[in-house]
């Protein structure tokens, strides 16, 4: 059963590796990338982060690129629109829409570039986290930010629930779904307000359920989180400290070129 | 010892349903106890009241004869001693990883992390789960998520477990591995309650039998007491045992003799076989009801095994000097059955057993013995009803080996020396790495004529 990013996330070998390790990552190359004023290192971040999640984290390709086209379709929208409605300089193309005239200009294409190769980065940078770190790995995290407890222990149960829930939900829509309750529009409203009804007051028993559960086994107010304690490993460290020059350098070096 | 006990326990629910009336129940300490009745009998009701999680209207429940004191310290120490597994493990489990679920009893009895761990491994191994100890419960099996369920209670080390319908929703097999994991709880002493209304799991498995009906005890006693009595278990709501049912209908039939109460498939078999009535010449001085050794037969005359030793009884003499006599017969050199103990496992010596010892039948019991052998491809026979198909196939003259560890190695040890005591058909019996040893293996080359009868 893998329908969600959280199961490919709990199956990716990179899940055992140490979690500060892969958010530094991931915030370096949010910050590099978003600072960056060439278009080069961008997509350099986006190789490598996607490079790290299909190869080492063991991501399906396929599903990837499904998750990258869906944000990338906004992002290559708003970039056309920069490209032909900002900047100036000489004219790299125009064309005439219906007696309007259109143009790409030299420094709009170079924004253009540099918008979607910051979004690029940062949306792969973000699936590499959440393909390779699965929420259970997170709330250590949480804990060590010095979160309440009790939110803690809170998105703690919800997280476990979400998926009793969601079973539930499906198996009464299936049970509607047989016995017609989705044959038209009417009746699918009325269908959809008694899986909510339902549901509702099952989260409500399941609360009651929960407190039994947790009373007979000496809940005394208080969930212990146990971290797992993963170590830095040597060859993580190399890498990590490699990728970090590699892309610091090509900082360095692209801050004032131009690609048009 | 008597563990728990109730007095005159009642418990009516908020909209005046009545769950439990006037229930007075004693529950010896180490035994198998099952509650059987139907759904709604009140089962469910009793054993929260059991472990404190419900207050009783009247009446009160008595742990190691002092009587429950409701406020959060007393109450803390019951639920320590006393475990409690839903019959839903969804609602049990509620952590978002499995270590994290099994942590959470040991972890609210104030123990320092190193125990906690120590704990949970403990508990994640006897369930047969260390591999999944990272996985959310959404990932697992509904299998899985009893293991689950029950590891969480077992970390707290209670005195006693009480289970809801342990086995609903469950596979055969599933069902198979939770009564071994339970069967092995109670050998290492802990007093096992379960509610069932499966009539065939509470007379095969359990000690003592509660039958419940309406809110109301209405029989307890051994489970070969209990489902005899046709009319209390109509009263009930539930049917008799299918191995009883077969049993009395051979027996009406005149097919099966002894008034027995055959709990497993080879004790049924067992009680098949007819009277063993024989035209012998007698001796002239002999009379009746006395008894004859009539020394070693094999071949044709050898109906259990290749050899077998017959001690007969006279029951009648003809006047021409010939008698009818009863058969006793005593199996030489049967099949048996070996147990490994897998605690100190070592394929070289399983392989040289499985060589020099001409095993046809190999089981393995426990999830933990499973995963090892079939790690090593060792090809098991079977995994499920082990203890069963050995001594069938042991009664046919084959040999059996049983991987098993721990506490199960004595559990099957027992089970078939009570068979044979009580079948009166000898095979061998004996754990093979231990340190008494194995009788069979230094006999096997002997000739079955020096064996002792």
């Amino acid at each position: 059963m893998t329908n969600i990013l959280d199961d490919y996330a709990l199956m990716s070998p990179l899940r055992h590796r140490n979690n500060w390790l892969k958010l530094a990552i991931v915030l370096f190359g949010l910050l590099v990338g978003v600072s960056s004023t060439s278009p080069i290192t961008p997509f350099f971040i986006a190789l490598c982060m996607s490079f790290t999640t299909i190869v080492l984290g063991r991501a399906p390709f396929k599903l990837y690129l499904k998750l990258l086209l869906a944000p990338l379709g906004f992002a290559i929208t708003g970039v056309i629109i920069i490209a032909f409605f900002s900047g100036s300089g000489h004219e790299l193309l125009s064309f005439e829409l219906i007696g309007y005239p259109l143009s790409v200009k030299a420094d709009g294409l170079e924004l253009a570039l540099l918008v979607l190769s910051r979004s690029l980065s940062g949306m792969c940078c973000l699936y590499f986290l959440s393909l390779t770190t699965p929420m259970i790995e997170l709330f250590a995290v949480l804990k060590a930010t010095r979160l309440p407890e009790s939110v803690i222990e809170l998105s703690m149960l919800i997280y476990r629930y979400i998926f009793v829930f969601l079973d539930m939900a499906l198996s009464i829509r299936y049970a509607q779904t047989v016995r017609l309750g989705y044959s038209n529009f009417r009746r699918s409203i009325h269908s959809m307000g008694m899986l909510g009804s339902t549901l509702f007051i099952r989260t409500w028993e399941q609360g009651d359920k929960l407190f039994l559960a947790m009373n007979s086994r000496c809940y005394d107010g208080k969930m212990t989180l146990f971290e797992v304690h993963r170590p830095l490993r040597a060859t993580e460290l190399v890498l990590t400290f490699a990728y970090f020059l590699s892309t610091v350098i090509l900082f360095y070096f692209t801050k004032n070129i131009s690609i048009v | 010892m008597i563990i728990l006990e109730t007095r005159s326990l009642k418990y009516t629910y908020p909209d005046g349903t009545s769950a439990i009336q006037d229930l007075n129940i004693e529950i010896k300490k180490g035994k198998k106890v099952a509650f059987v009745g139907q759904n709604g009998s009140g089962k469910s009701t009793l054993f929260l009241l059991l472990n404190g999680t419900l207050k009783p209207e009247e009446g009160e429940v008595l742990f190691h004869g002092a009587p429950f004191k409701y406020d959060s310290k007393s109450l803390r120490e019951i639920r320590k001693s006393v475990g409690i597994v839903f019959q839903n493990s969804d609602d049990q489990i509620f952590a978002p990883t499995v270590y994290q679920d099994i942590a959470f009893g040991p972890a609210n009895l104030g123990y320092s992390k190193e125990r906690v761990d120590a704990c949970v491994q403990h508990a994640l191994e006897h369930v047969g789960l260390s591999r999944l100890k990272d996985k959310p419960p959404h990932h697992l099996s509904g299998g899985q998520k009893k293991r689950v369920a029950i590891a969480g209670v077992m970390a707290m080390e209670p005195e006693v477990i009480i289970l809801d319908e342990p086995l609903s929703n469950l596979d055969p097999m599933g069902a198979d591995e939770i009564m071994d994991l339970l069967h092995e709880f109670n050998h290492f002493g802990s007093t096992i309650i379960i509610s069932t209304h499966d009539v065939d799991l509470a007379y095969r498995w359990s000690d003592y039998v509660f039958l419940m009906s309406n809110s109301k005890l209405i029989g307890q006693g051994t489970p070969a007491e209990i489902f005899r009595e046709q009319e209390l278990l109509k009263k009930a709501g539930l049917r008799q045992p299918t191995t009883l049912e077969i049993y009395h209908e051979i027996e009406r039939r005149g097919l099966a003799y002894g008034r027995s109460s055959p709990k497993t498939i080879p004790e049924l078999v067992n009680t098949l076989k007819p009277l063993d009535l024989m035209w012998v010449d007698v001796p002239p001085k002999v009379k009746e009801g006395d008894s004859l050794n009539l020394g070693v037969m094999y071949g044709e005359y050898a109906t259990q095994s290749p050899y077998e030793a017959i001690n007969a009884s006279v029951l009648h003499i003809h006047p021409n000097g010939r008698a009818i006599v009863e058969l006793k017969r005593k199996g030489i050199k049967a099949g048996g059955v070996l147990l490994y103990d897998t605690d100190n496992y070592s394929l070289e010596e399983i392989r040289q057993i499985l060589n020099e010892g001409e095993m046809v039948f190999v089981g393995a019991m426990g999830k933990k013995s499973k995963n090892l052998v079939e790690q090593d491809g060792i090809h098991l026979d079977v995994t499920s009803g082990v203890i069963d198909k050995s001594i069938l196939m042991a009664l046919c003259g084959k040999r059996c080996l049983i991987l098993t560890a721990g506490g199960m190695v004595d559990h099957a040890l027992k089970r078939i020396r009570e068979y044979v005591e009580k079948s009166g058909i000898e095979f061998t019996v004996g754990v093979v790495n231990r340190e008494e040893g194995c009788k069979w293996l230094e006999e096997a080359d002997e000739s079955p004529e020096m064996l002792k009868l």
